[in-house]
Formats: C-alpha cells, sequence, structure tokens
C-alpha cells in the first residue's frame, strides 16, 4: 500500500477531473492504497471528504513537513489556472507524477503567469527556455494580440514546461502525445481514462427509455465545459444549413464561453426553436438528458490533447458520438464514433445527421459499440498501473537530485569560466555524477 | 604507512566526532606511521548542498603527495568517507542520520521539511549503498551504527570500539549530590527531557550541565524550560569546560545522566565507566545501550520525563547502590577491552 499525496481539483470544482475523473477514480484508489487530497479550493464536496482525508495548502507555503510523510506526490495538470495553478506551483518545487489532462498547456501558463501574477517576463521565460527565440517573439506578439491562442497551443504547448523535474507522466492518449512531439524529460506511460460503467439493467432501461420517446424529433446534445475549441458556432451552423433541420433539438449543457455570443448566433440563424441553453445541469438531470438523447457532438478544435470524460459518459449512456478526427478523439475506433475533419467540420456535421435520420439504428450500433469499449477503461486497471508506475518513477528520485546537481555545476561554471576551459571539469562531474546516482539501484532505465 | 584520516565537520562545532577523529590520527602515530587528519567542512541545508558536497568530495583526488604514494586512507563521517581511494578503509561514525532513522524525528528531522528532502533523501543513500562498498574495509564504530547500516543499506559490517581520548586519566572520586550530563546541547541529546524530568521528581535531585550549545535558539529553549518548570535551584548550567574539570566532575558526581535519542555510540557513557559512575540512559538511546547493563552498571528507563525522574530519584535515595553500580561498570570497560592498539590493527590490516 502507497501512502499518496493526491493534488487535484475535486468537486464541487467544475472541472472535468474534478467532477468525472475524480469522483470515477477514487472510491478504487483509497479502497487499495492510504491517500491525502491535498487542496487549495474554498470547498470540497462530503462525499469525497468521506472517501479520504482532506488536506489544506497555500501554494506559496506548502506544509512540506506533512507533504513529505507520503511516499510520492500525485499532482493532476490541465489547463484551468484557478484550478491547477496551485498544484503547479507545488509540483515545480517537488518532483512527484504529473498526470497530463491536457497536453497542450500554453493557455494555462500565459493566463497563470500573465494575468493571474502579473509577471509577463516568467511567461516569456518559459516560451525562450523551450523554444529559444522564436518562442520568447511569439510570445511578446501574442500577448500584443498579433497570434490567436489556438496557434499558440500549436506550436508552443509549453508541456515540458509543466512536466519539468517530475519522476513520471502519465498521459491519457498516445496519439496525442507523440503527435506533439514534445516528450517529457522522464518516463512516460499512457493509461485508459478511467471509468465506472453504469450496470447493464441500468443501461437497459435507458435504452427501452430512448426507444419509447417519440420520434422525430431526434435529440441532440452537446455536454461539458463548452470553450471556444467546442465548436459550437459549426454545430450551429451546420444545423441551420440543412433543410431536414426541423427533425432535430439540440440541448447545449454546460458553461459557455461567451453566452451572448451563442444566443446571438441562435438568434442570427432561427434556431430559437430548435436549440435550448440549459446551463450546468446538476447530477440527476444529465441521467435524464443522456438517457432520451439520441446523438452526442462532442468537437474539439484546436483538442489540447485531452482525453474525455464526456465521450467515456457518452458511451456508457450508449450515444453515437460525433468527435473531431484529432489528438485522442482520433485514436478512438472507427467503429464506436463517427468523424468529423477538422478542415470540413460544417459539411461533415451535416453529412452525418443526414445520415442519422436516413438510418437511426447505425449510429445505435455505434453508441452500443461504444459502450463494450468501455471494458478497457476499469478503474481498478488504472490503480493498477498507476500504482506500478509511480513505485517505478520513485527509484528515479535520486537521479532527480544529481540532475538537479548537475544543473547547478552548469550554471556555476558559466558565471566565471569559458566553455572550452569549463569542458574538463563538466566531464568530471558527470562521470562522478553518473558513477555515484545511475548505479544499479535505481535510475537505470534512464 | 601514509594514513590520511578525512572526516568531515561543521565549522565551529565540536563533538565526540572530532576528538575521535584526533585521537585516531595520534594512535596512528604512536604506532610509528606518518598520519594526518584532512578535515572537509560540511554544510547540510539547504538539501541540494547535500548532493554538492558529495560531488566535491568525489572529485578530490588522495592518492598521492608530492608523487609519494598515500597507503591508506580511512574515512569517518559522511561525507568524507565517500572520497575514493584504491586502499580506503572506513571506520563509520555515522551516516547522514536525518536521511535514515532520523528522517520523520521529532526532535532531529531536517530534510523532510524542504520540498527537495525525499529526493536529496534517496540520493544520499543511493551514494551511501554504491560507493561505501569501494572500500576494502568497512567498520562502523558501534553496533548501532552497524545495524543502521545493514537495515537501511543492505550492507554488513562489525562494529569497532575505541577508547575515550585520555582514557587513563579518568578516576573515581565521592559521590557528590549532583548527576553529571556534558553534552552538547542539541534537540537529539534531550538537555530537555532532563529538565522536565527534573521537574517530577520527589527528590530534590540535582544536575549539572556542560556543554556548549549548537545554537542559541536550542540554548534559549533549555533556559525557558527550567524557568517555565521552576527548577533553577537544581540545575547548573556550566557552559564549556575543560577536559580536567570534565574529568573532576565526572569523579565527584552521583551518576551520569546521558538520554540521547539514538545516539550512535557516545564516550559519555564510557567516560562515566572509566569514572566508576552509574549511568542513567533510555531505552532508546542506541549506542549507550551496548554498555550499560540495567540495574548492573546503571539503569535503562523509558524516553518519558516521568520515567526518567524515577531513575534519577532512584539513584539519588539510594547511594550505595548507585556506587556499586559504578563500580560495575568500571570493570564491565575493562572486560570489553576497548583500545587504540585494536583500533588500529583492524584499520591498517
Amino acid at each position: 500500500m502507497l501512502k499518496i499525496n493526491w493534488f487535484s481539483p475535486l468537486p464541487p470544482a467544475r472541472s472535468g477531473i474534478a467532477q468525472n475523473f475524480a469522483t470515477q477514480l477514487l472510491p478504487a484508489l483509497t479502497r487499495r492504497h492510504e491517500l491525502v487530497l491535498w487542496t487549495d479550493q474554498d470547498q470540497v464536496a462530503p462525499e469525497v471528504q468521506s472517501m479520504a482525508r482532506v488536506a489544506r495548502y497555500v501554494p506559496a507555503a506548502p506544509p512540506w513537513r506533512e507533504i513529505n510523510d507520503s511516499t510520492i506526490s500525485i499532482y493532476h495538470l490541465g489547463n484551468q489556472p484557478d484550478l491547477h495553478g496551485g498544484i503547479w506551483q507545488v509540483s515545480a518545487r517537488q518532483p512527484g507524477l504529473i498526470v497530463l489532462h491536457d497536453l497542450r498547456l500554453h493557455d494555462f501558463f500565459f493566463t497563470y503567469w500573465v494575468h493571474y501574477r502579473k509577471d509577463r517576463p516568467s511567461y516569456l521565460a518559459a516560451l525562450e527556455r523551450w523554444y529559444g527565440g522564436e518562442g520568447w517573439r511569439a510570445g511578446e506578439a501574442f500577448c500584443r494580440g498579433g497570434i490567436s491562442p489556438e496557434s499558440m497551443a500549436r506550436e508552443f504547448p509549453l508541456t515540458r514546461e509543466a512536466t519539468r523535474g517530475a519522476l513520471g507522466v502519465v498521459t491519457h492518449s498516445s496519439r496525442a502525445l507523440a503527435e506533439l512531439k514534445e516528450t517529457p524529460e522522464c518516463p512516460t506511460t499512457v493509461l485508459d481514462h478511467p471509468y465506472v460503467a453504469a450496470g447493464e439493467s441500468r443501461y437497459r432501461q435507458w435504452l427501452a427509455a430512448r426507444r419509447a420517446a417519440p420520434h422525430p424529433p431526434y435529440r441532440l446534445v452537446v455536454f461539458g465545459y463548452l470553450n471556444r475549441n467546442r465548436r459550437l458556432d459549426a454545430v450551429l451552423e451546420a444545423l441551420a444549413g440543412i433543410p431536414e433541420r426541423e427533425q432535430f433539438r439540440l440541448d447545449v449543457c454546460g458553461q459557455l464561453w461567451d453566452e451572448g455570443h451563442i444566443r446571438t448566433q441562435i438568434e442570427r440563424l432561427g434556431l430559437s426553436a430548435l436549440v435550448r441553453l440549459l446551463g450546468f445541469l446538476p447530477e440527476g438531470l444529465v441521467e435524464q438528458k443522456l438517457s432520451t438523447a439520441d446523438l452526442a457532438i462532442n468537437l474539439r478544435y484546436p483538442s489540447m490533447g485531452e482525453a474525455s470524460g464526456s465521450q467515456l459518459q457518452f458511451w456508457d449512456y450508449g450515444l453515437p458520438t460525433l468527435v473531431t478526427r484529432t489528438d485522442w478523439y482520433a485514436s478512438l475506433p472507427e467503429e464506436t464514433v463517427a468523424f468529423v475533419r477538422p478542415d470540413r467540420e460544417v459539411e461533415d456535421i451535416q453529412s452525418h445527421l443526414r445520415a442519422f435520420l436516413v438510418d437511426p439504428a447505425a449510429f445505435r450500433a455505434m453508441g452500443e459499440r461504444g459502450r463494450q469499449s468501455l471494458a478497457n477503461h476499469d478503474p481498478e486497471k488504472y490503480v493498477d498501473a498507476l500504482v506500478n508506475f509511480a513505485t517505478k518513477v520513485l527509484r528515479r528520485q535520486p537521479l532527480a537530485a544529481a540532475l538537479a546537481l548537475a544543473g547547478r555545476i552548469g550554471g556555476d561554471l558559466s558565471t566565471w569560466l569559458h566553455p572550452a576551459a569549463s569542458a574538463y571539469l563538466m566531464d568530471r562531474a558527470s562521470q562522478e555524477i553518473v558513477t555515484t546516482w545511475r548505479g544499479k539501484t535505481g535510475g537505470q532505465d534512464e | 604507512m601514509k594514513v590520511l584520516v578525512v572526516t568531515s565537520g561543521v565549522p565551529f562545532i565540536r563533538g565526540g566526532a572530532e576528538i575521535l577523529a584526533e585521537n585516531l590520527c595520534q594512535a596512528l602515530s604512536s604506532a610509528g606511521h606518518a598520519a594526518e587528519l584532512i578535515f572537509i567542512p560540511f554544510k547540510h541545508y539547504p538539501p541540494s548542498r547535500i548532493p554538492d558536497h558529495i560531488l566535491a568530495c568525489r572529485l578530490l583526488d588522495l592518492t598521492e603527495s608530492c608523487g609519494v604514494r598515500i597507503d591508506r586512507m580511512i574515512g569517518l563521517k559522511f561525507p568524507a568517507y565517500l572520497i575514493p581511494h584504491p586502499n580506503k578503509a572506513i571506520w563509520l561514525l555515522h551516516q547522514h542520520r536525518t536521511a535514515y532513522e532520523l528522517w520523520d524525528h521529532p526532535i532531529a528531522e531536517d530534510l523532510i521539511h524542504y520540498p527537495d528532502g525525499p529526493v536529496v533523501r534517496e540520493a544520499i543513500r543511493q551514494a551511501d549503498r554504491e560507493l561505501i562498498p569501494e572500500a576494502k574495509t568497512v567498520y562502523a564504530q558501534c553496533r548501532n551504527v552497524a545495524d543502521r547500516l545493514r537495515r537501511f543499506c543492505g550492507i554488513t559490517v562489525e562494529s569497532l570500539y575505541s577508547p575515550p581520548a585520555d582514557a587513563s586519566l579518568f578516576h573515581s572520586g565521592s559521590s557528590g549530590d549532583y548527576f553529571f550530563f556534558p553534552s552538547r546541547v542539541t534537540g537529539v541529546k534531550r538537555q530537555l527531557l532532563v529538565i522536565e524530568a527534573l521537574a517530577r521528581c520527589q527528590e530534590r535531585t540535582m544536575v549539572r550541565f556542560a556543554g556548549e550549545a549548537d545554537s542559541p535558539r536550542e540554548l534559549a529553549a533549555c533556559v525557558e524550560a527550567i524557568r517555565q518548570l521552576k527548577v533553577e535551584d537544581r540545575v547548573e548550567w556550566l557552559g564549556w569546560i575543560s577536559e580536567e574539570q570534565k574529568r573532576e566532575l565526572y569523579a565527584n558526581c552521583l551518576g551520569v545522566v546521558f538520554p540521547p535519542a539514538d545516539e550512535d555510540y557516545g564516550y559519555i557513557t564510557l567516560e562515566a565507566m572509566l569514572s566508576s559512575k552509574p549511568v542513567i540512559t533510555c531505552s532508546d538511546s542506541g549506542g549507550p545501550l551496548e554498555f550499560v547493563v540495567d540495574r548492573q552498571t546503571g539503569l535503562v528507563a523509558d524516553p518519558t520525563p516521568e520515567s526518567l525522574a524515577r531513575a534519577l530519584d532512584t539513584l539519588w535515595a539510594g547511594r550505595r547502590g548507585a556506587v556499586a553500580m559504578g563500580q560495575a561498570g568500571r570493570a564491565r570497560y575493562a572486560d570489553l577491552k576497548i583500545s587504540w592498539d585494536n583500533v588500529v590493527e583492524k584499520l591498517l590490516c
């Protein structure tokens, strides 16, 4: 049994990590390991507090004595600075295992440094550290409004800034990490995002409810934390552009990045009778909404490289889903989702909607196959794999200290010795560091 | 033989380890060898300084001096014992203990308070596991240190006891009205525990503390405890004393109090035995337990003020028993056959 520091957004925080990932995984994890749930949130849901001890920390001055009572710290990082800023501050000071819920973290670092900390030089320094002068100049241009956030996330994702000094990194998408070409400088592993599927009898009830509902109209649903990259503009445009639109109703469930803009769009496109904005749904209404929906639209572009907890939830309800062919989504089996190409969004959405009207059963079968694939996402398997990986990367602790030492040596020599002259010293120091800390008791696979 | 004794220490801090290093050099010289002491300064905070010091030691070359081979290097303390040498002996005084059993010790913990504490702890442990076996000969200064090396690093070595400095000068006098506690004033030596015990004694016991404080903060904590517990009239705070004064205080005390937390060796126990004085120690005091036989050469109390107070009261009220225990301690010292000749022979073989 490991004693683990768990730094993560927790319910009731409005994030997929808090609402889906944590609630799905923590029961399995706390059954077999001792967890301390560290938080800087104002509130933590009572059901979470009943699972493990909740400890509070101030990011600027974490209680290291108490933190160091555990065997390892596991940090969950994503693109919400209000929820991940404190976690990143701790992870940057103490090497641990980092779970990357988003791979493109430029938005996080920009908002954290420039908006929250009012420290543009640190933001630019991070870009320069990983992308040289080009990164620094792009950051300057971005601050002036000359480059889009999507472009910055794509070209300068700052993934390695988040994983700097980590003992190990967990992602939920091997394809996204490979495409990113920002491999962390430590061991990485890919785990299937955990999900507890509902029991078969309950699933059958949902199917019966869906079949019993009068069709048409068919119910489309967009769900979750709805930022610009969820492509709601394209969805609305696609729906408005097909003559068969009256056969659909679209429910938009979740927090919108700009509700005024979406309302204007709905009105402009004449969709007021077909589209409803329902906001953030309480848990009870989620079940009602998903069990009676016919098709989910779960687009991301650009994706931040994340695995989608929402997608697993759609599959749990046997819902066929439209997804963007990008990053993690692109790695999903062809027979379990319908793909939308990023550069042909409206055209592909319309094509899928028409196909749905022609053969709804084929789409229902797609949802069924998606549900079957949830077997790969068993939280118990996730816990096993996570703990095995954590145990393995713990052996890298001496190496982390050695790498920090190597950095100090390089830093010191560069201040007083010409690079040509420092080569011998660097070489001797490197040899000794390797001899001492890369022996048979640790770090041997580096 | 040309022999280098290498050790490390904190500037301005002098304790048993420093004395032992000097005595070893003297013993080597007396045995006809050319011996010199190399002292590596050590600063243990912040934790990142510790790998720095390890590397600094690893980069030293002590194989020759002006073209003349140095036949043997004897390493004593961390990280000096990690200095490489083809003909190295380690006489392990102690490892960096806050990376081991003192990691989360309520009094002595240190590394655990830092964000990089865990990785530095593992770096220290790995350096020890990898590099201690480089030595041709490894001894521990006592069984407690040997046990710890085996438990944490899987390295089995024998213990090798050494006598205190000027062992022949210790003598026995009268049994005075005080207990003697000579030691550096610092958390692990537990002066505070003794002060708390004094406040709980039924008898009007008296303790004379001797030794300098590691830091003003630790001294202030003791002074404050004495004031709060209202035991000012039962404590004498001597500070630094000369070796001669120390021997006199040993000679004329009723008994010696030495209750440290997991002490590695502790000359104080041996000096008390040489002075024919009983030793009060604690069940978790480590090194002293290798020498103190409970109720024969001293008393072993639980590490609580109450238990320690009972032990102090027992000797205070039973002076004849205290004298007998002291004499038994002196006889036991003789039986152990602790000598520098033996140490030199083992370390050079």
